[in-house]
């Protein structure tokens, strides 16, 4: 067996280099070619050691349930020694498929340190602690404290997402891809897309793995763009850290939280210069605070106001809807308030919805008038003191000279005190109205 | 103020004419309570204080129940009315306190939790977030990220309410 392992490790090779090229072009293409791929993959990995299809499966039912033991494993002391090595050699029978696995995924620099180490975890676990093993192989492959924990977590982290997964194959291929760096890279982006609708993020180069010997698949890694789907959020994983749930979720977090805090830069003005978070949220704090300063000062001069004039919204309307009318207003102010009372006694809806008629009818193509007529009408359901105002408004509305105001208004005004409760004087009168 | 610089006051159902047709319904009311004429300085006071009320009553009845923050404002006023008809009557005073303070409770058992989320990410922020939260009404028992979504809707609505005020007061001081 022994023998056989470089030819192995040989031809494995050539695979990784081609497999390692094959998720530059799956970068484009959607999760389902993807899982076609690896289905291939694992295809090719069965016919190759078609023997040990049994063992694929177990490897695959042992994943799945790997997570705990996963766990274990990262607390088990990282550092092993080579010696190991020769002892696990022998015992490669039990564990080709393991280390076939890490053959397949590949290893560019130095393939046999890794590959002794796989056997070396996985001689003496059974199937179902195989997948564990792989993974902590992987891990201290790396020869870093921190990466491996983030390559357990990931491993953890991937479990889980596997989980979800229907396909148990996408999980046994992407772990057992696990035990090399670059396999870890292999397998993240792989792993990502897969997990992609599983996970949200956006992913960006990280320095991270450049500290380890990189290959120009970590390179080729760190290009890839997040994954689109309409229904999920996506993350993507960043180069080098972890991709277990929780980490994965404090960064959503973290970035709708930027996300955020961006928008409020807009809406906040005098934010540009400011950079931080700590100063933004002082400044905003300040602005808020501010706001409610100005709300406060204007309802104190509201108070302050006297209003000699009704609160009526046509008033308001027809000051910003009419800019020439200003003059008028007064006058309009005082009919309005003058009115009110006896309008109070009518019947107000009859001649609203009248009035309303006519002035649809009319078609004074006063775009204005529809809003301005619908937003009263939600105002004269309720009370009947704004209906005066509509009234009047309404009246404003189609009389364009203010000249035609008075006159009109106080034609209306008069109707109003004679002919209680009469609705064809009022369309009369707009009729006149136009007509002067 | 230019003619039609303002087309959504024309949308019916825009924030600002939402807000514009309460409040103006509401000064109507206050000035109809008591005669204006009186100018005492308490007589004022309490005209001030009823239209900031009104003010932010019909600002949180604009938008309704959509956001935590009129929720929140729309119970605190609840809450105060009937704490104050309450206090007059005299009968439900103690319902009525017992019941704030069950809900103060409530919303600061809220703050608790949450406060425990935040505190674990936002290690630096939680001072100025705290407060920002005073500000923002029902901010206690919200998250960071949450409270930064509310922060920017009650931004926008307190644009609102100045910019209608002070048209208001612009209009009606002429």
């Amino acid at each position: 067996m022994n023998n056989a392992f470089p030819e192995i490790l040989q031809c494995s090779d050539m695979t990784v280099l081609e497999r390692q090229k094959a998720p530059l072009q799956r970068q484009q293409e959607q999760l389902q070619q993807q899982e076609k791929q690896q289905q291939s993959y694992f295809s090719e990995l069965r016919g190759v050691f078609s023997n040990q299809t049994s063992h694929v499966q177990g490897l695959q039912g042992g994943l799945l349930s790997g997570d705990s033991l996963l766990c274990d494993m990262v607390m088990t002391p990282q550092a092993k020694p080579d010696p190991g090595l020769e002892t696990a050699r022998s015992e490669l029978g039990n564990i080709d498929i393991a280390g076939m696995g890490f053959g397949q995924c590949g290893y560019v620099n130095g393939p046999s340190f890794d590959m002794n180490y796989a056997i070396y975890r996985t001689s003496s676990c059974p199937p179902a602690v195989v997948a564990a093993a792989v993974a902590t192989e992987g891990v201290e492959a790396k020869g870093k404290e921190s990466v491996e924990s983030e390559k357990l977590g990931s491993a953890i982290g991937r479990e889980s997402f596997k989980k979800r997964k229907a396909d148990k194959l996408h999980c046994s291929k992407v772990v057992a891809e696990d035990d090399s760096k670059r396999i870890k890279a292999c397998a993240e982006e792989r792993e990502s897309k897969i997990t992609g609708p599983n996970t949200n993020k956006s992913s960006s180069s990280n320095n991270n793995n450049k500290k380890q010997t990189s290959t120009e698949t970590s390179k080729e890694n760190s290009k890839f763009s997040k994954v689109q789907k309409p229904d999920y959020i996506h993350v993507r994983a960043r180069r080098g850290q972890a991709t277990d749930r929780h980490s994965l979720a404090e960064r959503v977090r973290r970035e709708k939280i930027s996300e955020r805090m961006k928008y409020l830069q807009d809406l906040v003005p005098g934010c540009n210069k400011i950079t931080g978070k700590a100063g933004m949220l002082d400044e905003i704090t300040s602005y808020v605070q501010s706001l409610q300063q100005q709300v406060e000062l204007l309802s104190m001069k509201l108070a302050a106001v006297n209003p000699k004039l009704d609160f009526n919204i046509d008033n308001l309307f027809a000051k910003q809807l009419f800019a020439s009318c200003t003059t008028t207003f007064p006058t309009v102010g005082m009919l309005s308030e003058m009115a009110n009372p006896p309008y109070l006694q009518f019947n107000p809806v009859q001649q609203v919805v009248s009035c309303r008629e006519v002035e649809m009818g009319m078609g004074m193509g006063m775009e204005i008038n529809s809003p301005d007529m619908a937003l009263q009408r939600t105002i004269n359901a309720p009370l009947s003191i704004p209906d005066a105002s509509f009234l009047d408004s309404s009246c404003l509305a189609q009389f364009q000279s203010s000249a035609a105001w008075d006159v009109e208004l106080q034609n209306l005004y008069n109707v109003g005190f004679d002919q209680e409760g009469s609705t064809t004087p009022f369309p009369s009168q707009p009729f006149t109205g136009t007509k002067s | 103020m230019s003619p039609m610089n303002n087309p959504q006051d024309l949308n019916p159902s825009s924030l600002k004419s939402r807000f514009t047709t309460r409040f103006l319904r509401a000064l109507t009311k206050i000035n109809g309570q008591k005669p204006i004429s009186s100018s005492s300085p308490r007589e004022m006071f309490q005209r001030y204080r009823r239209i900031k009320v009104a003010a932010d009553k019909s600002m949180a009845w604009s938008v309704r129940s959509r956001r935590t923050w009129s929720r929140a404002m729309l119970w605190k006023l609840r809450s105060r009315y009937s704490c104050r008809q309450a206090s007059s009557s005299r009968r439900s005073s103690v319902r009525t306190s017992t019941i704030i303070k069950s809900r103060q409770a409530k919303t600061s058992h809220e703050k608790e939790n949450k406060n425990t989320t935040t505190g674990q990410d936002e290690v630096g922020f939680v001072v100025q977030a705290d407060k920002l939260r005073k500000l923002v009404p029902g901010g206690e028992a919200m998250d960071l990220c949450n409270l930064l979504g509310e922060t920017a809707h009650y931004i926008k609505c307190l644009t609102t309410q100045v910019q209608v005020m002070r048209k208001i007061a612009h209009f009606y001081s002429l």
